[in-house]
């Protein structure tokens, strides 16, 4: 017979799988704008993965799920750039992001591809306080969403977009 | 091109990637094992040091043993309390919004930095004891006092040796979290407001 505690954390597997089947490229997304090389994407991910699973069972649903987990893996994407930036003694940023090898196909596909990685780079250089909203807005949160995320008003987040959308335009013209 | 049909494009762009590794699962297991062996690890010290200087002193005839064990309770008791205390108020769920992240990761590197000093004259009082109780329990005939402790044991050394290798560890520590602290300042700096952009 199953007692309460193996059938909660059957419950509490069963809730973390949802969380990441539904959350997982958007949190793999994440994770690489906080990074610079793949593996580093990979290590901050499962920080991302071993905080959610650890922070479940107090969760009482005072927000979404998607909220619960992008404020998560947000706060853990801030504690991996301090390391980084506390190693490397400065930004980290301005660095060169590691990309995958693009995957053989048709010449639209690659064209297509070099397009998502130069938008990538680009994000990735954004001051922090933009990146996280564009992040955010790319993923498909809402102002009020975005704002519950960030602990930022929804005038302040509006303020941000505005700036973090014309810095972004402005970085991928100068790449043309 | 019209802004909103820009941000349109960026996100088809950005949402079509996103890799998850195939063995995260098992290594959010991995790690959650590791982190509660960590934890138990903790109480382990405290219950292998206390009962064991508690189980010397109980078989032990010499009274003097009494005294080690109470002054190693008192240690560790002091040790704790002190935790506990710098930590009070700085616990929060990690589901927090980033702005309060922020500012409860600065507060809590402030807390570190304030206990390490701690952590030092407690180590230091503990091998001035150690050392004391041991000095008048040695084997008498050294000239002078200096040279039993410096030159009279290997054991002697060794919690020379492990002093010495406790204080470098802690500059070395001062200082990451003091940069730690420096780069967190920057980042609440940043997160705080919006900024012009970095050039």
């Amino acid at each position: 017979m199953l007692n309460r505690a193996s059938l909660d954390r059957a419950l509490l597997e069963q809730y973390f799988e949802r969380i990441l089947a539904a959350n997982g490229p958007a949190l793999s997304r994440l994770a690489a704008s906080y990074t610079n090389t793949l593996s580093d994407r990979d290590d901050l991910l499962q920080e991302i993965a071993v905080a959610i699973w650890q922070a479940l069972p107090r969760f009482r649903g005072e927000c979404s799920e998607r909220t619960f987990a992008f404020r998560i893996a947000h706060n853990r994407g801030i504690t991996h750039l301090t390391r980084a930036r506390t190693r490397t003694s400065g930004s980290i940023e301005d660095e060169e992001i590691e990309v995958r090898d693009p995957a053989p196909g048709p010449e639209s596909d690659l064209a297509q591809r070099q397009r998502a990685d130069r938008l990538k780079q680009a994000v990735h250089r954004l001051p922090v306080a933009y990146r996280q909203v564009i992040m955010l807005t790319l993923e498909g949160l809402g102002y009020s969403e975005i704002s519950e995320v960030l602990g930022i008003s929804e005038s302040n987040v509006g303020v941000r977009l505005n700036r973090a959308r014309q810095l972004l335009h402005d970085l991928l013209e100068n790449w043309k | 091109m019209n802004t909103d049909v820009e941000l349109d494009v960026w996100r088809e762009q950005w949402q079509a990637d996103g890799a998850v590794p195939l063995n995260l699962r098992r290594n959010v297991e991995r790690q959650s094992r590791l982190m509660r062996i960590g934890l138990i690890c903790d109480t382990l010290v405290t219950i292998v040091m206390g009962g064991g200087t508690t189980v010397l002193a109980l078989r032990s005839p010499e009274s003097d043993f009494v005294l080690v064990a109470v002054a190693t309770w008192l240690f560790l008791a002091v040790a704790w309390a002190v935790v506990l205390t710098a930590n009070r108020g700085l616990w929060a769920p990690s589901a927090i919004d980033t702005a309060t992240f922020v500012e409860l990761s600065v507060r809590r590197c402030r807390s570190v930095l304030t206990t390490i000093w701690f952590a030092a004259g407690l180590f230091l009082c503990e091998v001035v004891f150690g050392l004391g109780w041991a000095y008048n329990h040695a084997i008498k005939g050294h000239a002078t006092w200096w040279s039993w402790l410096f030159f009279s044991s290997l054991r002697i050394d060794i919690v020379w040796v492990c002093t010495l290798a406790f204080f470098v560890a802690i500059v070395w520590y001062r200082r990451k979290k003091r940069a730690e602290l420096a780069c967190l300042l920057e980042l609440r700096r940043e997160i705080a407001g919006p900024i012009g952009p970095r050039r």
